[in-house]
């Protein structure tokens, strides 16, 4: 009896309640009180961030000494499966940390505070890392760290291949890549992600690279030439075998310490796992090679206060004191996370790093993808055709159309 | 004579051969945890650390809280295990001994729970015990847990074989239903309860996703949840502490099941599960 | 029931009993029932009236203003190329997994039981420590043991002469590790309930066998193997059961790669909740929940013929 009654009552508040408003997008920001933060801040964040934020964190109770900031450290794999479950039980915390990618469909369930304008000024950021965080025009939390991609090459291979201060344009990267193999004696040109997850944030940036932009407006624009250009020109370094595509976990790094792959494309953490494996002033890193522009990825995370927040001014008056320029620099110093305020980039920490002047520059233009509810469904879709034309010699132009039409399908989800 | 002699030798071999299949591995996963990260990854493999290093079990011990998580998975699933011992035999025992209307109703809406994919219930599930304003708390990771519909069917099996005869004398002596239940029938369950002590504790020692979800501080965290957390990077893989915190959430169950082995085996032998 | 019908003069008397009777009957079921209702049913209802919703995660917040489709997202699921393509890897490893599970655990249960005693308990808890083991520690070894650089499996291959393939990576060898795997790491469940099983069956058999000059094979093949039909047949349904939900192999070892050679319906249904298509997700849910139910159907009907 109990459970007929139950069905009955669920299905007719769901077919009483017929049609959706508009979730979140929209919103208008309210403004913080002044003065000091007090009571307590819970802040959820992941990975490394998740373990020194706590730490950290006492420089601000210093200032605000009735103000307790608690950090619960959140696994990066589940952070997307924790943090939805958290709005659906109205269970969140003040604070968390959020990839950029999941950004949108976070933001979309209208759970976010919308960022009060008065506290932060949008120019302060890099412009990439700002529009991760803004879903139907407005911004929903701030830009925390970012990161983005370059080229790694060995130094010693590279001068021994013709090309010492790496490749400059598209052109190059390939002339390159091939007297790696040939002139310099290493086993590949280069190391590509062959699709799989997270490839799109390698082979977007040759797309931007070419002039193409994922969207118009609203509607997702993923089969366009310059994209389709951007991939065939992707896929060549696998048809002529210039990089492998069946890397395990955890090879890339021995390999290119033993000059067995003289050059890959990656973000600036590998700095540090280059370092520890011993190839510390063996390496240099170029910037994206241009065709029309040089164009790279802008990713990183962004720090974000729920609407069900207990302690909302106080917990934004910790993201403003985050993304004060002087505690982005030492928040570098503690954690090698790339400041998201451009000014923190003028500070000697930063400048003295001629490896991070590349990035720093790369930031400056780096873009973003559209920030659409159903850009992770879509990104994964992007990986597993992605895949197909790496791996599987697949056509790149079919590969994108049936990216975009599972796009057209699906919507963006606002 | 010598025929026999080779082909228990031969069986040996191809037992032996067998074991090094399954434990050789285990064996690799306990000595690699003491090696440097560089020798867990170098080329060709080695079996026996050239540097031995407690690094990786250290650095695990001191990033984590490690007693805290201990003991909330301890306690988790102690009284997950003590909650399926106790309901599972009390309904097992209704269903196998006593007539009741709804009987056969209630067991195959039970029996079908056991068909359903897990993923499925897990959002409802975590609303609910949300509202019921649970989240955060042991009984948000115990109560859900407490209902298996496994030890329902698996104590159902063994108490339909136990003779109706035992329980009616007790009956006709005068002991009440639950005395007989307390002091006849869950005596006999002994090698029954250890198996699906067992059972249980495993699962939910190694549960993961629940205790991450409803677990909205790090204090509730359980073993598996934290491993999780600082074992895998976004960007990289810490190998040496994969491998120690391995070691590290196997051991416990180990030793649970190399204590109770006997009784867990003759459980399965005993029960309908043969 | 039957021996109430049998002796009616009794029932004047016993109704009373009788009623006490139904009164401790659900006494005993009540504390189950109860926490079952509300932590087991209560979802499984939610998530059925969610399977005919468009819900998606963007509207957890407001869980009631969603629309009705109908059987929509059933009908989608045949034209979704990877849930067909995950529906087929999952049947292969079905297929080929369950057998190959069930040959181990047979071959081990029958070493172990033929008159060798000494170290019985060693093999016995030896063969069942990867049942024991969690998936996370168990992803890690094989990662590592399937790796074709540093990994145990190509380097042992390699000082035989052969080139060992990238196991993981190729899409020709990636769900046949899996099932390998899969089977190593179940079949110790099963080696116990046939060892059990075998223990069963009366020595005299093979004896009186033996007399008539059946050797060793013949005696497996016409008293070991149809005396053990019940065993086997729960055991082949029961590992069916499990490998038709096949989830953390793939998550842990292969993310459902490479060329979605190794996405399993389980995980294909993971991924849709993870991209926020709980209305989706929740519908194929379902069509394998048909599928199990579909595979025990078989089971109870199979098992069945042992009252005969």
């Amino acid at each position: 009896m109990r459970k007929r009654w139950l069905a009955a009552v669920l299905l007719v508040s769901v077919a009483a309640g017929c049609g959706r408003g508009d979730g979140g997008g929209g919103d208008t920001a309210q403004a913080v009180k002044d003065g000091k933060a007090t009571g307590e801040i819970t802040v959820w964040a992941m990975g490394t961030e998740g373990e020194k934020l706590a730490e950290f964190a006492k420089a601000f109770t210093a200032e605000n000494p009735e103000a307790k900031v608690s950090v619960t450290a959140v696994p990066w794999d589940s952070a997307q499966q924790k943090i939805s479950s958290a709005i659906a039980a109205k269970q969140t915390p003040d604070v968390s940390m959020i990839g950029t990618t999941m950004q949108g469909e976070i933001a979309k369930t209208g759970a976010l505070d919308a960022t009060p304008t008065e506290l932060f000024r949008k120019d302060a950021f890099f412009p990439g890392a700002w529009d991760t965080t803004v879903v139907d025009g407005t911004p929903y939390g701030i830009p925390w760290y970012v990161e983005t991609r370059g080229i790694y090459y060995r130094k010693d291979l590279a001068a021994k291949a013709g090309f010492p201060d790496g490749p400059k344009t598209w052109d190059d990267l390939t002339a390159m890549a091939k007297a790696l193999q040939q002139k310099a004696g290493a086993k590949w040109g280069i190391s590509l992600q062959p699709g799989k997850t997270g490839s799109w944030q390698s082979i977007l940036p040759f797309g931007w690279s070419n002039g193409a932009s994922l969207n118009t407006g609203d509607k997702y624009t993923f089969d366009t030439p310059q994209m389709a250009e951007a991939l065939a020109y992707y896929q060549s370094f696998f048809t002529q075998k210039l990089s492998p595509d069946n890397l395990p976990q955890g090879a890339l790094e021995p390999a290119f310490v033993r000059g067995e792959i003289p050059m890959f494309m990656s973000g600036p953490w590998h700095v540090g796992i280059l370092n520890e494996q011993g190839a510390k002033d063996k390496f240099g890193i170029a910037p994206m090679p241009a065709k029309q522009s040089s164009t790279s990825f802008i990713g990183g995370s962004n720090l974000a206060v729920f609407k069900d927040a207990k302690n909302r001014d106080a917990a934004w008056k910790f993201l403003a004191w985050l993304s004060k320029p002087d505690v982005q620099v030492k928040w570098y110093q503690a954690v090698n996370d790339l400041p998201a305020v451009q000014s923190a980039w003028d500070d000697p920490a930063l400048t003295a790093d001629p490896l991070l002047k590349v990035f720093g520059t790369q930031l400056e233009s780096a873009k973003s993808p559209p920030t659409f509810p159903t850009w992770t469904q879509l990104a994964a879709t992007f990986d597993v055709e992605a895949e197909k034309v790496c791996v599987a010699g697949a056509d790149p132009a079919a590969a994108l159309k049936a990216v975009q039409s599972q796009a057209d399908s699906l919507g963006t989800g606002s | 004579m010598t025929r026999d002699r080779l082909a228990k030798i031969s069986l040996y071999g191809i037992l032996s051969a067998g074991l090094l299949v399954v434990v050789g591995p285990f064996v690799w996963m306990l000595l690699s945890s003491f090696k440097p990260e560089a020798e867990i990854r170098s080329v060709p493999p080695t079996w026996w650390p050239s540097t031995w290093t407690f690094d990786n079990y250290r650095t695990l011990f001191d990033r984590l809280d490690f007693p805290q998580y201990f003991t909330n998975s301890v306690i988790v699933a102690v009284l997950v295990t003590v909650g399926n011992l106790l309901f599972c035999s009390l309904l097992g025992y209704a269903l196998a001994k006593l007539d009741f209307p709804g009987r056969k109703a209630l067991f195959l809406t039970v029996l079908g729970m056991l068909m359903v994919p897990g993923m499925v219930t897990f959002v409802p599930q975590f609303v609910l015990v949300s509202n019921l304003g649970l989240a955060n708390s042991y009984a948000g990771l115990v109560l859900p847990f407490l209902a298996g519909p496994f030890g329902v069917f698996l104590m159902r099996q063994f108490l339909l074989a136990i003779p109706d005869d035992l329980i009616e004398a007790a009956r006709i002596d005068g002991a009440g239903e639950w005395r007989i239940f307390w002091r006849v029938v869950l005596p006999l369950c002994k090698p029954a309860l250890a198996t699906l002590g067992i059972l249980t504790f495993l699962s939910s020692w190694n549960n993961f996703l629940w205790p991450l979800v409803v677990a909205t501080t790090d204090d509730k965290y359980t073993l598996p949840v934290a491993l999780a957390l600082y074992s895998i990077g976004q960007n990289r893989m810490y190998f040496g502490l994969l491998l120690a915190g391995a070691v590290v959430v196997v051991i416990p169950v180990l030793i649970v099941f190399l204590a109770l082995q006997k009784h867990f085996m003759r459980g399965i032998a005993t029960t309908g599960l043969k | 029931m039957t021996a109430l019908l049998e002796a009616p003069p009794a029932v004047k008397r016993a109704e009373p009993r009788k009623h006490r009777r139904k009164m401790i009957g659900w006494a005993f079921a009540a504390p189950f029932t109860a926490l079952f209702l509300i932590f087991g049913l209560l979802p499984v209802v939610a998530s059925l009236v969610m399977s005919v919703t468009d819900m998606r995660a963007t509207d957890l917040r407001t869980p009631l203003a969603v629309n009705f489709v109908g059987l929509d997202n059933y009908t989608r699921l045949f034209s979704d190329d990877l849930f067909v393509r995950s529906a087929i890897n999952t049947l292969i490893f079905v297929v080929v997994g369950v057998p190959l599970t069930i040959v181990a655990a047979l071959a081990a249960a029958n070493a172990l039981n033929s008159g060798l005693i000494r170290f019985r308990a060693l093999f016995r808890v030896g063969f069942y420590l990867p049942v024991v083991t969690s998936i996370v520690a168990i992803a890690v070894i094989w990662r590592f043991l399937l790796d074709p650089q540093a990994g145990l499996v190509d380097n042992l291959l390699a000082r035989i002469g052969v080139d060992g393939p990238a196991w993981l990576q190729d899409t020709r060898t990636s769900l046949g590790s899996l099932t390998v795997m899969a089977a190593w790491r179940n079949f110790g469940s099963l080696m116990v309930i046939f060892l059990a099983a075998l223990q069963g069956i009366p020595q005299d058999l093979y004896e009186a066998s033996r007399l008539d000059g059946a050797g060793r094979w013949q005696q497996f093949r016409r008293i070991t193997i149809p005396l053990m039909r019940p065993a086997l047949l729960f055991g082949a349904v029961i590992t069916g059961i499990g490998y038709l939900q096949l989830f953390e192999e793939p998550l842990v070892m292969t993310q459902g790669g490479p060329l979605s050679s190794t996405l399993s319906v389980s995980y294909h249904i993971y991924n849709q909740f993870g991209f926020g298509n709980y209305g989706y997700a929740a519908a194929a849910s379902y069509v394998l929940f048909v599928a199990i139910v579909a595979l025990s159907v078989l089971q109870f009907r199979l098992l069945g013929q042992r009252d005969d």
